[in-house]
């Protein structure tokens, strides 16, 4: 038996697949009918699975939530993306694997004079990254940083401590606004409001001192970021920025990175004030030596 | 009560509300704006340049009248909860809090001034200033092994004009606190949800992990705010602390603990959430001639009229609620830091 003949397309622009479905039911053989029909079940019960997995992995019910019903990010999270060592495409090198980067379009929309200033960020990098000194990551570096950070919830807010640093942030979900007549701070102001099950978090008042990442990228004091946090099922969350600034950039831009659940047993944070690694050799006092 | 006297008193909780409220004269003690002297925190120990960029609204507000310092205290009774409880049990203590009788400058007499340093009005009877911090030994001195003593000695003279780095504070570095120091620095908050109690004080957090069976870390890790496991039993947070390491010195006048000593905490709390007393026991055969107890009285903050750019350094939320939300601006003093004397000494 020819079935390429049988399921042969009519026409020219119909897909094989299309054609193999409207012929079915037409089938005289019987052995061919079954044969089709055990298909046709096949068909179904793999249509019905990926259904079925596609359903369970954005099952709003099976994600944590809080008494009041809102998503619970509660937990220890980190990615795996190589998102750090820069957020732009990038081939290996001495102090970076390679990485196809995270931004949206590959790459980010400098205006020319933050070009120039984001080339030589990038020249002095094994110096110059705040982060080098154990300072502040910001917003949104802090939540891509390769090093574990936990998120605590309540439901006036989301606290973020992360294990590099000393720098705590708060999201405040409680519909507080921006303060009036703000400061800079190193990590900005973040007001969330929820959208659905996504949490959207606007972030401004920054200062100018932190950089996106290892390689130099950077902003001003006029940076704002909309983030918006989202569960791709109870263990992993996508996190995608909005990052804006006039200063620095022609146009907004995107990132998106995965941030996956610490499920190691008795896995926790361990406190890493590198900070204080320059002196901290002189205390506390010890016997004199004989 | 405790007092300086080395026992209780017994007296009416008028009396502490008077204390409280009533003699600010008295209360902002000399040895305060002694103690403060030196640059410290976030915004202290700023260039002016750095002060005028990040100041933050509270700092901005012409300073405040800061909330009197006790002069005694109450004991609260380790015993039952009849307070309000979060949904998973804890009784709910989160908010703002911060110690009562002084800052870091001397733990024996916190309201004595730096040790080694000119007074501008002589200290009168000892009694009519808080006690020591520590209440166990009941001479209120710190047990230290001879060498140990010695060292502390060396910084207290040291401290006043450091050429040796060990002599600098580190706090003055933004060092974080550790314990019990960062009790009786700013003021700090402490945050609850299910399974821990978060502290998060002007640099650094501390987690608390309410879960018994949760082992501490390798005993190799050794930690400025220690690996603390905790549980309540009625009014009273117990935590257990290990993995400290011993470098935050518990203020300035130089006492300290090895990384080898464990310490055994109770927070202690009042049943209407005003406060709570914390009793810390330290253990460590390394500096000490027997474990010896830590107690630190504090108050909970609740109103934004109180910020004084120390014990509370906070404001009301902008909303169009009806209700007011007390809220704090970042915590961040290491980065914002000018150095140890105005940018004397590199931080």
């Amino acid at each position: 038996m020819n079935t390429s003949q049988t399921y042969r397309p009519s026409t020219p622009n119909q897909s094989r697949l299309q054609q193999s479905w409207l012929k079915l039911p037409t089938l005289k053989n019987d052995k061919l009918k079954k044969m089709g029909s055990a298909l046709l079940l096949l068909i179904s019960v793999f249509t019905f699975s990926l259904v079925t997995t596609s359903a369970d992995a954005h099952d709003s019910t099976k994600i944590p939530r809080l008494a009041n019903g809102k998503p619970d990010f509660s937990g220890i999270w980190q990615t795996t993306s190589a998102a750090d060592y820069d957020l732009e495409p990038h081939s290996n090198r001495k102090d970076a694997p390679p990485g196809p980067g995270i931004v949206e379009g590959g790459e980010i929309p400098y205006l020319p004079k933050a070009l120039e200033k984001r080339k030589k960020n990038f020249e002095n990098r094994a110096t110059d990254d705040p982060a080098l000194k154990g300072y502040t990551l910001g917003v949104p570096r802090a939540v891509y940083y390769p090093e574990p950070f936990q998120i605590f919830q309540r439901a006036r807010d989301l606290t973020l401590v992360p294990q590099f640093g000393h720098s705590v942030r708060t999201i405040h979900t409680n519909n507080t606004e921006h303060p009036e007549d703000p400061n800079d701070w190193w990590l900005g102001d973040s007001r969330a409001k929820w959208e659905g099950d996504t949490l959207v978090v606007d972030v401004k008042h920054f200062n100018d001192k932190t950089w996106l990442d290892r390689s130099g990228n950077f902003h001003s004091d006029a940076l704002q970021v909309v983030e918006r946090w989202k569960f791709l099922d109870s263990n992993t969350i996508e996190y995608k920025a909005t990052l804006s600034d006039e200063q620095v950039f022609s146009k907004p831009w995107n990132i998106t990175v995965i941030l996956y659940r610490h499920r190691e047993k008795n896995f926790q944070l361990i406190e890493d004030y590198r900070y204080t690694l320059d002196y901290d050799q002189y205390y506390p006092p010890k016997p004199d030596q004989k | 009560m405790y007092s300086n006297s080395g026992k209780w008193q017994v007296e009416v909780s008028a009396l502490v509300f008077g204390v409280l409220m009533g003699a600010s004269s008295l209360g902002i003690a000399a040895d305060e704006k002694l103690t403060e002297k030196k640059p410290q925190s976030s915004q202290e120990n700023k260039t002016e340049a750095q002060k005028k960029e990040t100041a933050t609204p509270a700092q901005t507000t012409p300073a405040q009248t800061r909330r009197p310092r006790e002069k005694s205290f109450p004991k609260i009774a380790s015993g039952s909860w009849t307070g309000s409880r979060l949904a998973d049990g804890q009784p709910d203590i989160s908010g703002f809090w911060s110690n009562t009788i002084g800052n870091h400058g001397n733990l024996t007499d916190p309201q004595g001034g730096v040790i080694g340093e000119a007074r501008r009005t002589p200290l009168g009877p000892r009694e009519e200033r808080a006690p020591s911090r520590v209440s166990d030994p009941a001479d209120g001195q710190f047990p230290f092994q001879p060498w140990a003593l010695a060292k502390v000695k060396e910084f207290q003279v040291g401290f006043h004009n450091p050429t040796n780095p060990a002599h600098v504070e580190p706090n003055a570095r933004c060092a974080p606190g550790g314990i019990p120091k960062s009790l009786y620095w700013h003021g700090y908050d402490i945050l609850q949800y299910p399974g821990y109690v978060l502290f998060v004080f002007d640099n650094g957090s501390r987690i608390i992990h309410l879960d018994k069976n949760k082992p501490h870390l390798p005993e190799k890790l050794k930690l400025w705010n220690g690996d603390s496991r905790g549980h309540w039993e009625g009014n009273t947070l117990v935590v257990d602390v290990s993995n400290h390491n011993g470098k935050a010195l518990f203020g300035r006048s130089g006492e300290f603990v090895s990384e080898s000593a464990t310490i055994k905490e109770k927070y202690i709390f009042a049943n209407d959430g005003s406060r709570y007393n914390y009793e810390g026991t330290f253990t460590d055969p390394t500096v000490y001639t027997r474990p010896f107890t830590i107690t630190i009285p504090a108050i909970k903050y609740t109103r934004e009229e109180e910020t004084d750019g120390w014990n509370l350094e906070a404001r009301w939320a902008k909303h169009t609620g009806k209700t007011q939300i007390l809220e704090h601006d970042e915590r961040i003093c290491h980065e914002n830091n000018g150095g140890f004397g105005l940018g004397a000494t590199p931080k």
